[in-house]
């Protein structure tokens, strides 16, 4: 059975996923480019010092993209089970109505992580041969929460449109706006670091939100 | 599962609304106040606070509550105002008995900053060493960068990403022959092309040991700096004022301020105390008579003024700006720190 529940989503998000990983890789090896480039122009030792001494990482731009990749992958993946009322089908199906969820949010999760860390190796092989281990590994860590920001955009999605009334999905959304403004409160490199454990585990635990707006939706309740 | 998703959706929401509604209270009833700038005279041994009034605006006085006119400031702070002086030709031929010229006054004028969130800075772990003695008048950011290793140091190509093995261990066989012990504890230097020279490195072993390193055309130069008894070092400043006096600041355990001077490599005592560089903020307005050290905390500010030549306290002044409300609420970022984490402030 879930192997079925796996390529129903499979089906339903395969194009989009394709899409996804191409804009995300993309706009990856885009910045990669732009940094060879500007090492080109003005040599490996400006970059280093405008990286050390200004603290610059070159990928700022980066930051919202796995947002709206998470978010757009629970409205591919959510919005036709609520606009077409599958979900009521799909929770008729013979398995754990929780394991069906689950199954539903862990597929997601796993195409996301596939999706972010394809970039993330993408811009740790490039840079190696141009930068030393610190720097990289500076650049890196301040992507991290961004993509953290990703799989929380997707899971805090995926609660938004399960939920079957308006009223509640218009608090759902705003309260959605404020836990992701989280990610996104400090542009310093590395500031997230200390918080980065506690905020992956709220992430995660975000997963569990869906099961209230599915509990909602079986219990039949209706703007 | 349902119980535990409804006390994770009531957590959730406590905390965001412990975050967002004082911080939108805050920011719309909050008015900064504005606090003095003040400059010690040692004209007439006070300070001079240039404060902002509602109804007179910029209105300067001293602590006994005489106000002053622009002119008579500018004449009671010569070294500050060294330059207007000069230009209204109300430069005077003695200062505090002692003949003074305007250059001597300039070249001994030094401003020095440090931020605590500065000094809390994620900093990666590659260091500049720039070239001390390279005879050009501009000074040049250098072509490596480098690392401290447990064994050494290691310098980096960066053009080619690759460690000069064979300046590495100059450097590092210089240093361990001076007693240093590796990996460094604290790393002081300031890397810029903005000064007139460099003072290169003040170092903090793994032993607590002082040492200072310099790169003199490309060879190493390193000096084990004897601390006095019971000076414990915590937070290291290299300084590269004009008269080329002082090799740096150092913070001790007990949060007051040393003085390294460059000449003779000793360390003086000041008479700044209870200054936590972690915490606060500093900054120093110096010339060859006094100078004058702001410390602030976001609740108070305390104002120093230090004799140049003994280093000890002459007067002291400490103010509570007004803030204006402030509602406590969680936060996430920290104006003395740059790592978020969830604060109560």
């Amino acid at each position: 059975m879930l192997k079925s529940i796996i390529l129903k989503e499979w089906l339903k998000t395969r194009w989009y996923l394709i899409f996804a990983a191409i804009v995300t890789i993309a706009y990856s090896a885009f910045l990669m480019l732009r940094m060879h480039r500007a090492i080109d122009l003005k040599g490996a030792a400006h970059i280093w010092e405008v990286m050390l001494l200004r603290d610059t990482i070159f990928i700022n731009s980066l930051s919202v993209l796995p947002l709206l990749v998470g978010l757009v992958l629970a409205l591919m993946q959510f919005y036709p089970e609520m606009q077409r009322k599958c979900l009521k089908l799909t929770l008729h199906l013979p398995f754990s109505r929780m394991q069906t969820t689950l199954a539903m949010l862990l597929y997601g999760l796993l195409a996301l992580v596939l999706c972010f860390a394809m970039s993330f190796i993408l811009m740790r092989l490039s840079m190696q041969t141009i930068l030393p281990p610190e720097l990289i590994k500076h650049v890196l860590l301040s992507s991290l929460p961004w993509f953290t920001a990703g799989i929380a955009a997707y899971l805090l999605g995926a609660w938004v449109i399960l939920e079957p009334t308006w009223k509640r999905r218009i608090a759902y959304i705003l309260l959605s706006a404020l836990l992701l403004r989280v990610f996104f409160v400090s542009d310093t490199p590395e500031a997230y670091n200390q918080f980065m454990p506690w905020l992956a585990l709220l992430t995660l635990l975000c997963a569990s939100l869906s099961w209230l707006s599915v509990h909602r939706f079986i219990d039949g309740q209706q703007d | 599962m349902k119980t535990f998703s409804k006390i994770y959706l009531g957590f959730l929401t406590l905390a965001m609304l412990l975050w967002a509604m004082p911080w939108a209270i805050n920011f719309a009833l909050s008015r900064p106040g504005r606090s003095p700038f003040v400059m010690y005279s040692p004209l007439i041994k006070d300070f001079i606070l240039y404060s902002h009034d509602e109804t007179n605006g910029l209105k300067r006085h001293d602590t006994q509550g005489n106000t002053y006119t622009e002119a008579q400031a500018d004449s009671l702070l010569p070294t500050f105002y060294v330059r207007q002086l000069v230009t209204d030709g109300r430069w005077p031929d003695t200062l505090l008995g002692r003949h003074v010229t305007p250059h001597e006054v300039q070249r001994t004028n030094f401003s020095f900053r440090s931020n605590a969130a500065d000094v809390n800075a994620i900093g990666v772990e590659l260091y500049m060493l720039q070239e001390a003695m390279s005879g050009r008048v501009e000074m040049e950011l250098p072509s490596d960068v480098l690392r401290f290793t447990p064994n050494g140091l290691e310098f980096i190509d960066m053009a080619s990403n690759t460690v000069d093995a064979e300046k590495s261990q100059r450097f590092t066989e210089t240093l361990k022959a001076k007693g240093f012990a590796f990996p460094p504890r604290h790393i002081a230097s300031n890397p810029s092309t903005r000064k007139d020279y460099d003072n290169g490195m003040l170092l903090l072993d793994a032993q607590n040991q002082l040492f200072h390193l310099k790169q003199l055309r490309g060879r190493p130069y390193a000096r084990h700096v004897e601390l006095p008894e019971g000076l414990e070092p915590r937070q290291l400043f290299v300084t590269e004022f004009r008269d080329r006096q002082l090799l740096g600041l150092l913070c001790d355990a007990e949060n007051t301020l040393w003085a390294l001077r460059a000449n003779d490599y000793t360390l003086h005592r000041t008479g700044i105390t209870r200054f936590d560089p972690q915490r606060d903020n500093i900054s120093i307005v110096g010339n060859m008579f006094d100078w004058t050290v702001r410390i602030s905390t976001p609740q108070t500010e305390r104002w120093l003024a230090i004799d140049a030549t003994s280093l000890q306290l002459i007067d002291t002044l400490t103010i509570s700006p007004n803030r204006g409300f402030h509602m406590p609420g969680l936060c996430f970022g920290s104006p003395t720190s740059p790592h978020l984490r969830p604060r109560w402030r």
